[in-house]
């Protein structure tokens, strides 16, 4: 008993000597805060944006509306109940964020912040598959979901359980996590459809991207051979595109493919598509074909769409251009219909090792293009996912080191105006600085997926659905 | 003395095996330990170490790698290794002593398991934490045997199992095998070349009996960096230049490795940046400290600073090269402007990792870049691809007014004036080196006679080439 109260004793004066500021002297900057959470606007549901300061500190001291915290080392991190009854009162407010840091024996009280917090919730599951981002090679693949009201991670896809297999294009229809779909790529892989948590494998040759219908009916893929080149300057790396490329539909109640000339154009390129939320357009992107990998620098895809009947599963005849400036790859369209938002890059169809790659938002009732400036940054910002309420969406941005994908998290207000992204928020503030995996394809659910690793590994196991 | 000696013979004996053991280790197999430390990377860093609560075993991973960090300093790795083994050693006879086991028995079980541990490190797969969880069982065998009570002892090792199970996992042993002299040697070259001790792998591999690849691939790498691989390329046949790899899923991690060092002699930053990140994705949790330092210069070299500054962060939380990086940050300008000058900024597009293309690409954008002209016209010259070793040279020393007077190409460009019955005015122009011209005249007149077996005339009639 003695020990335990010497051992108590130790730890509190321990606790009581954190310092506290004390002739602290007024900076005019903002701190240097890694995440860079400097006046973001946030969810009222996420979880504690905990966050280090890229300085040589002793100790610091971060107030954030009633919470003050007073930690030894350069780390801020939040007691999550406290976090959560701090957005609870601050919805639709924002809080004042100050920042002091004992660097060199001196405080400093740097510029405050604000974090602007909205009702606006965002949907609380982000999946995203982890993997070096090289792509080529991979190696403990894993597809994760993260509850981002908390920390809490789980596994949906795991190399343990999945013979060390490549997995991509995780896909929900709708954000409803009672319909999803994703890829275990390899001998005896196939596509693992989720319905309502029962796994069956399906296989659909060749589709690589894909999107549901808003029933769920049908799935519109893109098939391509996808070929990695390499540039000689090091500042740009990888490049990837496509040697052909066409778009199909896939009837999953009747288990048929089918496409129209207009989507598998001998003399196009036709990729990335993806149904309209009412069902009635397939938004894609399609290129003139050029010569690869020489002409690589003319291959610009456009934005366009193409009328579906979902009743029927009939396709349009006629094809409608919506964007043509720079090369288009991922559009998406928002749940309510009123934007379509995509990644723009300079050429090509791989914008992941493009820095100049950007995100625009289309106004679908206006035409209007929002370049998003306030989003964007000097490194690749690409592959996004809209919140079920449409007032948020999820990328994948390279900002920090443009190497590593990380999702960014962005508000549209009820004027469509975008607000500053903020990084998925980590318990630990140094997450990202020893992670050595991109956060790739990030896309949001409403919910928990109603199966695990070891029901994927079940599916595997069995026959595929076959297509034809 | 009777007694004495009764008393001291099983700790005098159990120390002679450690002594032997650390002889063994330190002596003979040193370059073992050096391999296991630049596999891995310990990050002094809590979210780091928080990831080995992941599965059971975490205490005796995290213990094993924070150990196995200090290999890289000269007598640590024997030393490290001794200690856990004499611990073990110990701790079974002390256990065994006092479940009355008689002393000749506990001894010779005591040296059995000693050594049956120290052979499992004679495979570089078999970690130091294989040995620690070993000596986590053996505390709590020793606990155990020191209770007297037989049911307080039943009952702490039904409630240790678990806790046991959980901080030290279940007790790795390696497949037995002999001790492997032949990859020590391979290690040897790769760590001696590692730190720049050229004239040791030079030496080092002259000095065998036999050779591998590995050592050839290093030879040859050492003597390119002091300007004489053409002087020195027939002294091994088959050579081994690297150059004919092509890094594919199937590639084993040494050769990827191997060409990541080929590629940063030559001062491709695309590919040294590739063949990194892709040893990383075969190493230990997907990371090692080699690469990391590797990919900061490179990236440093490259002018991409955020992404050298993202490794040198991660660098910095280690025990071993927190310095280096510090160096790195501060007179990074000085140390590597050599090959800051070297980087390509001409921009282009390839489909394949084939070198041949990228020295290429890399003798067009500077001419001067010794290691690239030498393995390129030493590339074609292994093949006898005699017509490309001239394009080649005629390229990047007869068109740059820059031709490089190797005995080597001096023989070769006699093969091909020979061959194509080149007028008097071509082989005073290419030939400057009147005593090669001698012996060619007078190789012709005894084709293929073994004293012309350090010429290239020689290896192109009786050596057979690489195929590839």
């Amino acid at each position: 008993m003695k020990k335990i109260l010497s051992l108590l004793t130790i730890l509190a004066m321990l606790a009581s000597c954190t310092p506290t500021p004390e002739n602290v002297h007024q900076s005019n900057a903002l701190p240097p805060i890694y995440p860079d959470y400097c006046d973001v606007t946030i969810p009222q549901n996420i979880a504690p944006l905990n966050f280090l300061l890229r300085a040589d500190c002793e100790a610091i001291e971060v107030k954030a509306g009633d919470i003050t915290i007073n930690a030894r080392g350069n780390e801020a991190v939040f007691d999550i109940d406290d976090w959560k009854a701090l957005l609870q009162q601050s919805a639709d407010k924002s809080i004042e964020v100050t920042v002091s840091a004992l660097i060199n024996g001196q405080w400093t009280a740097y510029k405050p912040f604000t974090w602007q917090v909205v009702s606006d919730k965002v949907d609380p599951y982000l999946t995203y598959r982890l993997i070096e981002p090289d792509y080529e090679i991979w190696n403990n693949v894993q597809i994760q979901q993260r509850c981002v009201e908390n920390f809490d991670v789980n596994a949906i896809g795991h190399y343990e359980k999945l013979e060390n297999r490549c997995m991509n294009c995780h896909t929900f229809a709708n954000q409803n996590p009672q319909l999803s779909m994703m890829y275990v790529r390899g001998p005896g892989g196939g596509a693992i459809l989720n319905k309502n948590g029962m796994l069956s494998k399906l296989n659909i040759p060749g589709s690589v991207y894909f999107g549901f219908s808003p029933t769920g009916r049908y799935i519109t893929f893109s098939t391509q051979k996808i070929i990695p080149a390499f540039h000689s300057d090091p500042s740009k790396r990888l490049e990837v595109y496509d040697s052909e490329s066409n778009v199909c539909v896939a009837d999953m109640q009747e288990h048929r493919i089918f496409t129209s000339p207009l989507l598998s154009d001998s003399l196009k390129f036709e990729t990335f598509p993806t149904f309209s939320p009412d069902g009635k357009y397939i938004y894609y992107c399609a290129a003139d074909s050029v010569s690869l990998p020489r002409d690589i620098k003319q291959l610009q895809y456009s934005l366009v769409r193409i009328a579906f009947d979902e009743k029927t599963g009939t396709i349009g005849t006629q094809v409608d251009t919506l964007y043509h400036q720079r090369s288009v790859c991922h559009p998406r369209v928002s749940p309510d219909g009123k934007f379509i938002l995509f990644t723009v890059a300079d050429y090509g169809t791989f914008p992941i090792w493009h820095p100049e790659a950007d995100l625009q938002m289309l106004n679908l009732q206006t035409g209007k293009i929002d370049t998003l400036g306030i989003v964007n940054s000097a490194k690749s910002d690409t592959y996004h996912s809209w919140s079920s309420n449409s007032r948020w969406f999820v990328f994948a941005s390279k900002r920090d080191d443009g190497l590593y994908g990380k999702p960014y998290f962005c508000y549209i207000d009820k004027q469509g105006k975008a607000h500053k992204p903020f990084c998925l928020p980590q318990a630990h503030p140094l997450f990202y600085d020893n992670n050595l995996k991109s956060f790739n394809a990030p896309e949001l659910g409403k919910g928990k997926v109603p199966f695990d690793v070891d029901d994927v590994a079940k599916a595997m196991k069995k026959e595929s659905v076959n297509f034809k | 003395m009777k007694n004495l000696y009764y008393k001291y013979y099983p700790t005098a004996a159990i120390i002679l095996s450690a002594i032997i053991i650390w002889c063994f280790f330190q002596f003979w197999y040193p370059y073992h330990f050096f391999f296991q430390e630049q596999n891995q990377i310990f990050l002094w860093s809590w979210d780091y170490i928080t990831t080995y609560t992941d599965k059971s075993g975490g205490l005796a991973r995290f213990v094993g790698d924070f150990l196995t960090q200090f290999y890289y300093y000269l007598f640590a790795g024997a030393t490290i290794l001794t200690v856990c083994l004499l611990i073990i050693a110990c701790l079974l006879y002390k256990a065994l002593i006092n479940f009355k086991v008689s002393k000749p028995v506990a001894l010779l079980l005591a040296l059995f398991v000693m050594a049956l541990a120290a052979i499992c490190h004679f495979s570089t797969s078999y970690r130091l934490s294989g040995t620690i969880s070993i000596m986590g069982w053996l505390i709590l065998f020793w606990v155990v045997s020191i209770i007297r009570k037989k049911v307080l002892k039943l009952s702490a090792l039904v409630c240790c199992l678990l806790p046991c199970y959980l901080l030290f996992g279940s007790p790795a042993i390696a497949k037995i095998q002999m001790p492997d002299f032949v990859i020590e040697k391979d290690f040897a070259v790769d760590c001696e070349y590692h730190f720049g001790h050229y004239d040791k792998v030079i030496q080092l591999v002259e000095s065998q009996d036999r050779w591998t690849d590995q050592m050839v691939f290093f030879y040859n790498l050492a003597q390119a960096q002091r300007g004489q691989l053409p002087d020195h390329l027939l002294r091994f046949t088959p050579t081994q230049l690297g150059t004919f790899y092509q890094i594919g899923p199937e590639t084993p991690m040494l050769i990827i490795r191997n060409m990541n060092e080929l590629y940063w002699a030559l001062g491709d930053m695309t590919f040294t940046e590739r063949a990194a990140m892709m040893t990383n994705v075969f190493s230990h949790n997907n990371r090692n400290v080699r690469m990391m330092q590797r990919l900061a210069e490179c990236n440093y070299v490259s002018g991409d600073s955020l992404a050298a500054e993202k490794y040198l962060r991660i660098l910095d939380k280690t025990f071993v090269y927190a310095r280096w990086a510090d160096n790195v940050r501060q007179n990074g300008k000085t140390i590597y402007q050599q090959k800051m000058q070297m980087v390509n900024r001409h921009d282009t597009i390839s489909i394949t990792d084939n070198a041949h293309l990228l020295m290429m690409q890399l003798l067009d954008a500077n001419p001067n870049n010794t290691i690239a002209l030498d393995y390129i016209l030493c590339s074609t010259l292994v093949l006898k691809d005699i017509a490309s070793f001239k394009r080649d040279y005629d390229r990047y020393c007869i068109d740059t007014n820059n031709p490089r007077l190797k005995t080597l190409y001096q023989e070769a460009l006699c093969i091909w004036l020979a061959g194509t019955n080149a007028p008097q005015q071509e082989w005073e122009k290419y030939i400057k080196r009147g005593d090669v011209f001698q012996r060619f005249q007078q190789y012709n007149l005894q084709r293929g006679n073994a004293n012309f077996k350090d010429t290239y005339w020689y290896y192109f009639d009786k050596i057979k080439a690489p195929e590839i």
